[in-house]
This record gives C-alpha cells, sequence and structure tokens, in this order.
C-alpha cells in the first residue's frame, strides 16, 4: 500500500505542474461559431487558419447554425463563451436588442472604408457588418427536371409533382424562400395566410427537410428535381458531382446576408475586432466567391468576368435582389414558425 | 454516532454532485415553467399546451408510439431473452454480443443508416417493389413506421437483457417439474416461466418506454419535421424560437407523464416482491 504513495505523489504533481505551466504559455484564444459541413471546411482554409498563423492565436470553432448560435449566446448571456458570432438569418437584430453583441464603429475597421453602403447599414443599430451574400432561388435538377423552372409560380407546375423538395423554416434559407413564396402569392410578412394556403397546397406532393445534407441526400437518391434554396448550395452541389442550377427567378430572388458579429462582454473586444475586419477583406471575399459562390460585400473586391455572373456583383446587382427587414422578420419570426409547424403536421 | 457521520461523509460527495447536477436544474425548469413576462407565476405555459390540439398531437403521438415501441420490444425480446437463457454459455455471449452492437455505433449513424435502407430506392422498398406490393416511388422513410424499427433496435438490447437476467434466475427444475407433469412447451412458458419472469419483463418496459418516449435523435431524423414528438417539440421551443417557458413547461408536462406511468409500475412490482 505504501508503495503506491510515491507513484500516486509524482503522479499529483506532475498534473500541477501541467496545471500551472499551461497558462504560462496560453496564447490568445478566440472561440467562434461556423456552420459545419462544406462552409466551415471553407471557411477555416480561408478565414481561420490564416488568421491564426498570422496573429499567432488560437481560434476554436464550434458548429452551430444560426438558429442554434443565437440560442446558445443567450444562454450564456451572464458569462458568454464566444468571441466572434456568425448569424445567417437575421438574428444579429435580436442578438443587438438583447445587448448579446456589442456594437463595432465603422472607422475601427480597416476594411470599413471599403464596404458596400448595405453591408455597415446595421452598424448603427449595433449589428455587425454583412461578410458575403446570397440568393435565395430555386435549384433543379438539370438531368432529371422535364423543364427548366422560370418563376416562383413553377413550384405549382404539374409536371415537378411529387418531386418537390421544401425547407423547413426553422433553417434561414428556408424561411426566406417561404417568404418569396408568400410575397409572390400577394401576402406580405404581416399577413402570411395567403403563403401557407398556397404551401398547404403543396405538402402531398413533396418532401420537407430541416437541413442542407438532406437536401443534398434528396437530389442525390430521392429523386428530387426542385428545391427553393440557395446559390451557394447549388455550387456545393455541383462540387458532389449533381447536375444542380440555381435559377434566379423571374420575380426575383431573396437575399440572405450572413453577419460576423462581436459579441459583448468579453475580454478580447480587440482581437475579435481584427478577426471581423479580416473576414471582411478582398482576398476572403474573392476566396469565398471562387469556393463557394458567395457574393462579395467588400467594392473593393475583384472577381475574374466568369466568376462575378455567377455571383451577385455589385451594388446595382445587390439592390435588385429582394431584401425583406431584418427587424420584421425578427419579429414575424415565432409567429411564422409556429403557424408553419402546425401546418406541415400530419 | 461515528456510524452515522461515516455514512454522510460517504455520501456527502454523490449527494452534493445529484444536488447541483441534477436538482438544481430541475427546480430551474420548474421555476421558468410558470414565469410570466412580469416576473410573477402564471399557468400560460401549461395552458398554451393543453389547449392546443396540435401540441396534444404532438404529445400524443410520442405516447403512443412509445407505448408500440415497448409492447415490440417486449414481444422480440423475451423469446429472444428465453433462447439465450436457455442455450450454452459461449452461445449465449455471442448473441449478447449481437444484440448490444448496434449501440456501439453512434446514434446518427445508426440511423443514417437506416435511412438508406428504408428511403426511395432503399433496401426494404425496393424488395417490396419487386414483390408487386408497392409502387416504384414508394419510400418508409419519415413515416411512424420508420420511427418505431429504428427505436425498436435501439431499445430491444435494454429490454431483452432486463428479462435475460431474471429468465437466469428461475430454477430449471420448475419448468422439468410442469413438464413431467404434462403440460405442452407453451403451458409451462405461460404458466411457470411467464409469471417468474415478470419482474425482468416490467422492468425492461419502464426502461424502454422511458427511453422511447423522451429520444429526440432518431425519431427526428426518422420521422422528419412533418411528425414532431415531445422531446423534438421541446428542442424547437428551447432553440428555434426561443421561448424557454414553453420549453420548460412541455418538459414539465412529460416530466409529469412519465412519473404518472412509474408510479403504477412501481406498485406493480413492489407488490409482486413482496
Amino acid at each position: 500500500m505504501f508503495a503506491r504513495v510515491p507513484a500516486l505523489a509524482i503522479a499529483a504533481a506532475i498534473a500541477l505542474g501541467g496545471a500551472i505551466a499551461a497558462p504560462a504559455q496560453a496564447q490568445q484564444k478566440l472561440v467562434i461559431n461556423s456552420y459545419g459541413g462544406a462552409y466551415e471546411q471553407i471557411h477555416r482554409r480561408l478565414v481561420i487558419d490564416p488568421f491564426a498563423r498570422k496573429h499567432n492565436v488560437e481560434v476554436q470553432v464550434i458548429t452551430a447554425y444560426s438558429a442554434d448560435a443565437l440560442a446558445q449566446v443567450r444562454a450564456q448571456k451572464a458569462a458568454p463563451q464566444f468571441d466572434v458570432i456568425h448569424f445567417s438569418g437575421g438574428q444579429e437584430v435580436v442578438a443587438a436588442r438583447e445587448g448579446l453583441i456589442a456594437p463595432i464603429r465603422l472607422d475601427e475597421l480597416e476594411n470599413g472604408k471599403d464596404m458596400h453602403p448595405f453591408a455597415v447599414a446595421g452598424l448603427s443599430r449595433g449589428e455587425g457588418p454583412v461578410h458575403a451574400v446570397a440568393a435565395v432561388g430555386l435549384l433543379y435538377n438539370k438531368a432529371r427536371a422535364p423543364k427548366a423552372p422560370s418563376s416562383w409560380n413553377d413550384l405549382w407546375d404539374p409536371a415537378f409533382k411529387d418531386h418537390i423538395l421544401l425547407t423547413d423554416l426553422s433553417n434561414s434559407y428556408g424561411l426566406l424562400g417561404f417568404l418569396m413564396i408568400n410575397k409572390v402569392k400577394g401576402g406580405d410578412i404581416r399577413n402570411p395566410a395567403k403563403g401557407f394556403d398556397a404551401v398547404k397546397g403543396l405538402l402531398g406532393s413533396s418532401v420537407v427537410v430541416a437541413t442542407s445534407p438532406e437536401i443534398q441526400q434528396n437530389f442525390a437518391q430521392n429523386d428530387a428535381w426542385i428545391a427553393p434554396y440557395a446559390q451557394d448550395y447549388a455550387f456545393t452541389l455541383r462540387k458532389a458531382g449533381l447536375p444542380i442550377e440555381f435559377v434566379q427567378p423571374k420575380e426575383g430572388a431573396a437575399g440572405v446576408f450572413l453577419t460576423v458579429n462581436l459579441v459583448a462582454n468579453r475580454p478580447n473586444q480587440a482581437l475579435a475586432k481584427k478577426f471581423i475586419d479580416f473576414s471582411l477583406s478582398p482576398e476572403v471575399q474573392a476566396g469565398w466567391a471562387q469556393e463557394l459562390r458567395y457574393s462579395p460585400t467588400n467594392k473593393a473586391t475583384r472577381l475574374d468576368a466568369a466568376l462575378s455572373r455567377e455571383v451577385i456583383y455589385g451594388e446595382q446587382a445587390v439592390a435588385g435582389l429582394v431584401r425583406f427587414d431584418p427587424v420584421e422578420v425578427a419579429d414575424a419570426r415565432a409567429g411564422l414558425v409556429e403557424t408553419w409547424k402546425k401546418l406541415i403536421a400530419r | 454516532m461515528r456510524d452515522r457521520l461515516e455514512d454522510l461523509a460517504l455520501a456527502g460527495p454523490g449527494v452534493a454532485v445529484l444536488a447541483v447536477a441534477f436538482l438544481l436544474p430541475l427546480f430551474e425548469m420548474l421555476r421558468l415553467s410558470v414565469l410570466g413576462d412580469d416576473g410573477g407565476a402564471t399557468a400560460r405555459h401549461f395552458v398554451r399546451f393543453l389547449t392546443d390540439g396540435y401540441y396534444l398531437g404532438v404529445a400524443w403521438r410520442t405516447v403512443h408510439l412509445s407505448l408500440l415501441i415497448t409492447a415490440l420490444c417486449v414481444l422480440v425480446g423475451f423469446p429472444l431473452a428465453y433462447v439465450m437463457s436457455r442455450a450454452s454459455p459461449a452461445l449465449r455471449l455471442w448473441l449478447i454480443v449481437l444484440l448490444i452492437l448496434p449501440l456501439m455505433t453512434s446514434v446518427v449513424v445508426r440511423t443514417f443508416g437506416w435511412m438508406v435502407v428504408l428511403g426511395r430506392g432503399g433496401l426494404i422498398p425496393w424488395t417490396l417493389w419487386k414483390l408487386g406490393l408497392v409502387g416504384r416511388n414508394f419510400s418508409l422513410m419519415h413515416t411512424e413506421a420508420a420511427i418505431v424499427v429504428g427505436m425498436v433496435q435501439v431499445l430491444l438490447p435494454f429490454t431483452t437483457l432486463s428479462i435475460l437476467g431474471v429468465l437466469m434466475k428461475i430454477d430449471r427444475g420448475l419448468e422439468e417439474a410442469a413438464r413431467t407433469m404434462g403440460a405442452s412447451f407453451l403451458a409451462t412458458l405461460r404458466a411457470v416461466v411467464l409469471p417468474l419472469a415478470m419482474p425482468g419483463i416490467l422492468a425492461g418496459s419502464i426502461l424502454a418506454f422511458t427511453l422511447s418516449v423522451s429520444s429526440f435523435i432518431t425519431p427526428s431524423l426518422l420521422g422528419g419535421v412533418r411528425l414532431p414528438v415531445l422531446a423534438a417539440s421541446i428542442y424547437d421551443a428551447a432553440t428555434r424560437t426561443l421561448e424557454w417557458n414553453f420549453a420548460a413547461a412541455q418538459s414539465v408536462i412529460l416530466l409529469v407523464g412519465v412519473l404518472v406511468v412509474l408510479v403504477p409500475y412501481a406498485r406493480l412490482t413492489g407488490r409482486r416482491r413482496g
């Protein structure tokens, strides 16, 4: 029994030594969220790893979709665990209102002067800048769909019956797809009855999914032909070998504004602001366009002619996107999701 | 006196962990469920759940699917456990490994496996199509049947091993005595083995029921967004619509429901043992 004591003592000493030594050598650490899958891989390659190397810091990535990320920062309000938080569904409006994210001044960002006005319009409300734009339109299977869709109303075309894919409203892109359907059918955010009636008619001949990988699975194995979803995801599916094309319907495509925000009450805000600034730099934005067809928000980003045709390039093109007021959407979201849940339940 | 102190000292850390990690969150959840917007107490969240057809439908679906899953687990588990108890020790070991093998993979990987097998063009719909029973586009995914299949696979080991434990302790001589008295095999099972195995069956079915009523990942992935169960609804309220009070109210309702089922079960097993 006593022979074991020295061994235990040594083990304890090593553990203690390790615990004391570690903080002394610790790098500064930044905790951020990313959206998983192909997005997170590219995010690491374009932004996270270069930033970590350049500033010699450790960046910890937590995979969480925007809604989950907002739920987490809200739960952690007293002691936040994130430094930088990314949102893709307008959650920054709610986060700013609840004091979960801290305001940034335009002059604190080196790239601030080069940003398109729409990208920094939210700064005055305490939100973070927009680092990428995506468009929500129609995705279709070029090889199997009987024709290329050109309008949101094509979803009700009998040619596509039983091969339609709808996305749940809990997903940011799904919500925007629904709001476009609602708009095309004559409703607006405060009166979505027409949109819900229209979707009700589609339910019998469509599949409802909640996440991007399920969309890929349905196109690949379940013979889906048409889906309202985002332009960047069409590119991801093409890279995966599926013949999917993106169409901007004639009534317009909805704009998705991905923001990067500074979480409030954290110690390393200066470093976090540098990270946010880095996300807005022209090289990074060109990389996003090249890899995943996200549209840049920095005027100084240079894209070659072919690439610029595949994204929404330039202030005018972005102005052509249908933008739903993020404040209105944030207020209406709970009600819309509730009605949707009851509509799709079997 | 020394004994009491020793007992307290030994139990102390365990009780402390239980209090902090279990009781504290539980009370916090109870508090949230009756919290109104003004900080006072309100039954608004419970009323919202209990008066809405949609939420009652979700609760009903959760309960009736769990009952079905439990019944299937027992129906499959009892014969399986009987065979395992009468097999040689080596064979029994292999059967146990075979039974627990699905539990050793990640729940998400296992569920994705079911998505491939049950989806359009998957093995089961394809076989049914070739047999002429269904159309070409038939899919078992996103149906209540898929939820039941996935959950039974996960919960069968719990039920079977509970019953196996009890069956192993039954004296072989009792069965032999019944057989020599002229009872058939099935009559022996019904009159001798089943009553003696009842504690194991009850324990296994409580386990299966409570696990399936609170399960979330498998029903969400296999049932899809159009067939929500209570745990999925709680997750939705907590993370998607950020209605924490309502999520807490639903959690309390789930907890009460499980306790309501446990009490008669506890009474049943108590009486039998005693």
